[in-house]
Formats: structure tokens, sequence, C-alpha cells
């Protein structure tokens, strides 16, 4: 028991924010985020340069045997740094390749993944924006030697860039819940498959999939036919807290940005830093967010134990959800009138954090979820 | 990062669960009610000295001052199991001087107080606070005058939880009325029975007892003064900061939750009230924050392990813990309704009709031993660097 960064940990940690601190400035996230391209390619290939993209993979296919928790530091980084890379997506769809995908599909896709030639993504969220199973209503028919698609995701991130999306599917028609779930891995630019951008808050790149019969060979799905449901928790599961990893370090940066403002700016002839009342505000602030720190934290070393882990993340997530910008909005009340303005970078941070706080599961969602594991739930 | 118990700490759990299943009784129990307020009764004062015996107060001290150098984290799981199975004991309040008479106290202090400590004989009550204030502690007006051989204390403590029951009163009195105010105070070991001290019993909105200490020309030896004259605040500090620190604490602040997320599984009543979506979801939020309760307490330990003395990390735990108490009372009230409102003696009341007790007593939380705004002043202050107002 030592709850805080062993050696190794710091050591990874600090690479990674002076890597970002270099490679990713905000002038780089801005210019992406306006469109002029999807995401910095020259960040991406250093990013598979560094190993990045192999951390907790087999050796075997490139990959750097490691925790959980490191890929969950490494995030964290990512999400202070704001890097504009589909690192979440690809590495989603690819833990899950990984864990259940066959012998032959790893090894035909994971070496690309890992050298930052292929990208990936994955497509679980419908109409409703549920986080159950339940919810995945995407037809697949088995037809032949094919698995034919119709009907809608939505919120995909990174579609546009990936070559393959992990899409999770109902396979069994009239099946509910966790039952008659399929994964298959669908080529973006599939015949029938369109898909349509969505404008989002945070400028990042989020798509709606439409599939009309789309036909994908058997040979393309991930796991078990029919059996994928424990498998599309697992994944969701994962994704969860990666978001959480990066909500965390992106509201790391945002608050310590406003302890410094606080210091240096001065009002009636002091820094609003020695105020009680701005000094109290930062006082929640830290605390609020190394709270999420902890749980997240929490989270990512049971998962890299082996260990059931849904209550700890959704306990993270619906913490991460409230509190993480909820320490950002005090923030820009400190900041007062610069908050507001584009130019000024702490918006980055404050869309961002706010924007991840509403995907892959509200705090009320996923608070459903801890009354169920910590059985409250009537019989 | 490990966020796991070793099989050597959860060994160590067992034997204290153990320990408890075999040694706290029913009569125990009845008599803790009966003597709420009145110091410890017989029953209390053989399981402290039982626990003495097994070398469990104050593990993680050296050896040499009676301590088993044992590891911090078991000495967390001791505490969290006594404050679970709701022994009473605040073995927390009187081991929390241990470090500074450790760290500051003459060789015959340190060998007469820690194994006593230990073996649960000594106990402190706390002598801090005064009539006139106790946020700003450093402004105490009890003065000790050197008369010879000895100090001549006059003067006036107050909220001295304990000290009906207390061997010793950790005394901080003005040795240096001219200085400025945080160097002229000093701590003294002063036996509670010192001729000159007079107890008057505070009668507090839960049926609990504080007091108030009065000092009339009670003459101590200077023996008694720890560490160097005009150090105190110094000493004093110190050991506030590791003492709010432990399970003790945190399992406090989080007990009233657990007791009701085990009423809302078990109870017909609690089933029945859980069947409300909304009822469960702010269970499940008090889960969530509950949780970070424990992971404050984890991290000071965690640090405390490393030989870093926490900065701003056991400010945080003391303003979320509390207001966490608050807050978990206030949600609990609003679930249980006109159930919430029964104190003992009713049979519909649940938990024995402890809960309203406990809404009362919550308060407490967010003032005793430093006030949540104090702990934000120093998070703010000694963890983020902001600068102190010009006055």
């Amino acid at each position: 028991m030592d709850v805080l960064l062993n050696d190794d940990e710091e050591l990874l940690r600090d690479q990674a924010r002076a890597f970002l601190i270099k490679e990713s400035p905000t002038a780089l996230v801005r210019e992406v985020e306006a469109g002029s391209k999807d995401y910095d390619a020259a960040l991406w290939k250093k990013a598979a340069e560094l190993g990045w993209l192999g951390i907790t993979f087999p050796e075997l296919y490139g990959g750097t045997p490691a925790p959980f928790s490191d890929l969950g530091l490494l995030f964290e980084e990512m999400g202070r740094g704001m890097a504009p890379i589909p690192i979440h997506p690809t590495l989603v769809a690819a833990l899950t390749i990984n864990e259940i995908g066959s012998a032959q599909q790893k090894e035909s896709l994971l070496p690309a993944v890992i050298g930052g030639y292929k990208m990936l993504s994955w497509a679980w969220f419908e109409h409703g924006g549920d986080i159950d199973l339940a919810s995945v209503q995407l037809a697949a028919k088995v037809e032949g030697d094919c698995l034919r698609l119709s009907g809608n995701k939505l919120f995909v991130d990174g579609f546009q860039q990936a070559d393959q999306c992990l899409v999770v599917c109902r396979s069994q028609s009239g099946s509910t819940g966790n039952e008659g779930i399929t994964l298959v891995l669908v080529d973006t630019d599939s015949e029938g498959l369109s898909h349509s951008r969505l404008p989002t808050l945070a400028g990042d790149i989020q798509d709606e999939l439409c599939f009309d019969d789309v036909a994908v060979p058997l040979g393309n799905v991930i796991g078990q036919l029919h059996e994928g449901g424990e498998a599309a928790v697992a994944m969701f599961e994962r994704a969860v807290i990666l978001n959480c990893a990066m909500m965390v370090g992106a509201s790391h940066k945002a608050i310590e940005m406003t302890f410094e403002y606080a210091k240096e700016r001065e009002a009636f002839g002091q820094p609003i830093g020695s105020f009680q009342a701005i000094q109290h505000m930062c006082a929640n602030m830290v605390t609020w967010v190394d709270g999420a720190t902890l749980l997240t934290h929490e989270a990512l070393w049971k998962l890299s134990q082996g260990l059931p882990a849904s209550k700890e993340i959704s306990t993270a997530k619906a913490f991460c959800n409230e509190r993480c910008p909820a320490a950002l909005r005090e923030g820009n009340q400190i900041h007062a009138g610069i908050a507001q303005i584009k130019e000024y970078d702490l918006q980055l941070w404050y869309r961002r954090v706010a924007a991840w706080s509403m995907r892959m599961g509200t705090s009320i969602q996923h608070r459903r979820i801890v009354a169920r594991e910590i059985d409250i739930v009537p019989k | 990062m490990d966020f796991g118990y070793s099989e050597d700490n959860e060994r160590f759990r067992q034997q204290i669960k153990d320990f408890l299943k075999a040694n706290v009784s029913r009569e125990f129990r009845a008599e803790v009610r009966e003597m709420q307020g009145k110091g410890m009764g017989p029953l209390a004062k053989e399981l402290i000295l039982k626990i003495g015996e097994k070398g469990w107060i104050g593990m993680s001290w050296p050896e040499e001052y009676g301590g088993r150098n044992a590891d911090r984290i078991d000495q967390y799981i001791f505490e969290e199991e006594l404050v679970r199975a709701r022994v009473p004991l605040n073995i927390g309040n009187f081991i929390e001087q241990a470090p500074a008479i450790m760290s500051a106290g003459s060789e015959a202090q340190k060998k007469y107080f820690i194994p006593r400590l230990v073996r649960g004989e000594v106990t402190f009550a706390l002598g801090y606070t005064e009539p006139s204030g106790g946020t700003d502690l450093a402004s105490l007006k009890t003065r000790a005058v050197e008369d010879g051989d000895e100090f001549v204390i006059n003067g006036q403590k107050t909220f001295t939880s304990g000290a009906e029951s207390a061997s010793h009163i950790y005394l901080m009195a003005r040795t240096d009325p001219d200085s400025p105010k945080h160097d002229g105070i000093s701590i003294f070991l002063v036996p509670i029975d010192t001729p000159g001290i007079t107890i008057r019993p505070l009668w507090t909105l839960a049926g609990g007892r504080t007091n108030e200490v009065f000092f009339d020309e009670v003459r101590i030896p200077k023996t008694a003064i720890l560490g160097e004259k005009n150090q105190g605040w110094y000493i004093g500090s110190k050991a506030l900061n590791l003492g709010r620190a432990g399970a003790m604490r945190y399992y406090t602040y989080v007990s009233l939750f657990e007791e009701t997320l085990y009423f809302a599984r078990s109870n017909p009543l609690g089933q029945q009230l859980m069947a409300d979506e909304i009822a469960r979801d702010k269970m499940a939020e008090l889960y969530c924050e509950a949780q970070v309760a424990r992971l404050f307490t984890l991290r000071s330990l965690s640090m405390i392990r490393r030989g870093i003395n926490p900065p701003y990390e056991i400010s945080s735990e003391k303003v979320w813990g509390p207001e966490f108490l608050v807050k978990s009372t206030e949600v609990v009230s609003q679930i249980l309704g006109p159930y919430h409102q029964l104190w003992e003696g009713s049979e519909l009341a649940p938990h024995r009709g402890s809960f309203p007790k406990r809404y009362v007593s919550a308060m407490v939380s967010t003032f005793g031993h430093g006030s949540t705004q104090v702990m934000r002043d120093a998070i703010a202050r000694r963890g983020l660097g902001l600068p102190r107002g010009a006055v």
C-alpha cells in the first residue's frame, strides 16, 4: 500500500510531460482545432517512435509489457498536453483486439497500430446516449460468410482518421442486455457506411455513422460471434478510465495555471491570491482534482492487477464528471474577464474538460452502476 | 502506485477482528451507553489495557519507546477496525501527543510517558483552546510563570474533551508575554489531579460532554515542560498536523454513511426506501465521496511512511472528511425522513435512535481540531504557495 507514484511512474510522467510541452504546444492544438488537419501526423509518428502506442501490448507485436496504470499515466499527460492525436480511440479498440482477438488478427493488426501505421476507432453508443449494453441495437445479420450491419452509431471518436472501426452490434435479433452481442472490425470506407461529423464543444472529431446493409466478412469478428457482451463492457470501462485520466491531467494543468495567475494578478494593491475568498476557492479546486486523481489511480491499479474494477471505474467517472469541470469553473471565476477570451489559453483546457465530462456516461449513469455495485438496488 | 494490502496486512486485520469479536461484549456496549459523558467505565479501561498489552497502541513508534516499529498501514488497519466495530476509545486523541514527546521530550519524559501511553495508562486531554479563541490559538492567554523550581499556572481552557477521564492535560500556556505571540508559548505535561485544577462539564447537543478547565495557582515542577521554553508553538503545530492523519478520523467521517449503507441493504425499511432511484443516486454519490475521504487518508499515510511531513494533504482530509460527514447527515436524513428524527426508545427508530444524535453532533467535525476555514488557509498557503494578505 503506497498510493503515490513510484520512481518509474514518476519518470514516465515526467518524460511524457516534457515531451508534450515541447511537441504539443497550444499553437499546434489551436491549429488542429481550427480544422486545417484532423490530427498532427508528425506528433503521431513521434508518439509511435517513443513506443507510446505499444504500452501494455505484448513484445511479440512490438509492444512494451507494462501495467495498465502506466497507460493511464500517459493519458493523464495526453490530457494535460491536449495532444491532437487519436490515441484514445485507437488504443481503446486495439486493447480489445489484444484481449480477445485471434492470434492471426493480432498479428495482422497490432504491429501496424503500435508502429503508428494504422488508426482505429470504436463505435459503441447509439441514440439516447445510454451506457448500458441493452441500448445497443445496431443489427448484424449473419448471411453466408458475412455479417450485414444496419443501423446507426453516435459519438464515434476518431472515425475520420481511422482505417477501421470496432463496432459493437446486436447479432441475435430479439436478444437483450449483454446477450447476442458481437464485436466486428469494419473498414471505414466500406460500401453502405456513411458518416457525418458532429460539431462539438471541444472541437474534436466525432461522427454519426449510418450502416445501410454493410457487408463485413465474418473473419473480421473480434472474439466469439454473439458472445461479445463481456468484451464490449470491458472495452467501455477501459475507455472510461482513460477518459478520466485525460480529464484529471487537463484539470491539474488548468488549476495550476489559475494558482499562478492568482499569485501574479494584483487588485487593491496586492495579489488576488492573498484574499481568503480566492484562497478558499483554490483549496477546493486542488481538493477536488486530487480526489479525482486518486479515484482514477485506484481504478487503474485494479485493472492493472486484473481485479474487477467496475465499481471503481464508475466511482471515478461520476466524481470526475462533476468535480473536474467544477474546479475549472472556479478557475474561470478567479481569472474573470480573461477566461472568456479565445486567445487566452485557459479556455482550451476548460472546453476539453467540460466536453470529456459529457462523454462515455454521465455522472447520473455511472452512479447507477455504483448503486448496483454497492448492492442497494432492491432485488 | 499500489492500492492493495499485503498478505501480512490482511492477516493483521483478521487478528484485530478476531480480538474485537472476542473482547467487545454486550456488557461493554451497555457500559459505553451508560457512561456517556461520565468518563471511562471499568470495562472500557480493561479493554484499553488489553489493547495496550497486545502492543497495538502506538505500534508504529520506535521500539525504544515501547512501539514495535510496525508498518503504519497496520496501525491504520488497527484504527479502522476499532472504529468500524464502534469501539469508542479515542486512542487517536492520546497517541497524537506521542510524536511530539518523542521529538521534543527529555529522556525522563520519553521513558515515563511513551510506554504508559502504549499501555493505555496515560491519556491526555488537549489543553489548547481558550474562551477567547481556538482558531487563533497563538493568542492564548493562560500564563505560566517561573517561581524557583516551579511554574505557576493561571488561566482557563475550554472545549477540553476527555478531561473528565484523562490522566494528564497537554497544556499550552504563555511563558513570555513580551515576545511575538508565536514565540512566547510553552507546552506542559500536567497531571490532571494537580491541586488548583477544576473541571466543569459542558454538555453538548448530542448528549456528549466536553469541559472547561480552570487553573488557579497551579504549581508544577519545571521538569513538566515539554522541550524548550517558548518553543511550544512549533512543537505543538507539528504534532497537530500529524494528529489529523489516520484512520481514526477518516472512519469517524464515513461511519455514518457505512452504517446507512448497511441499513439500506439489510433492513426492510432501508430496502423499501432504496426502491426510489433518486435515493439510490444520492447514496451512490455519498459512496463516491466517501472513497475520496479514504484515499486522502491513505495518501497522507503513504507520505508519512516515506518520511514526508505532508504540506497540505492532511488539511485536505480535514476539509473533505468533516464536510462529507455533514453532507451525509443531510442526505441520510432526507432519505429516512421522519424515521430519522426518532431518538432511542422508539421501536421504529433505525439504529437504536442514533441518527438524530449524529445529525446534531456532525457539526463538531467541521470546527473541532481546526475549522475547515483554517484548513483551507493552510492548503492555499502551505500547499499552493499563495501569499498571506497585507494586513
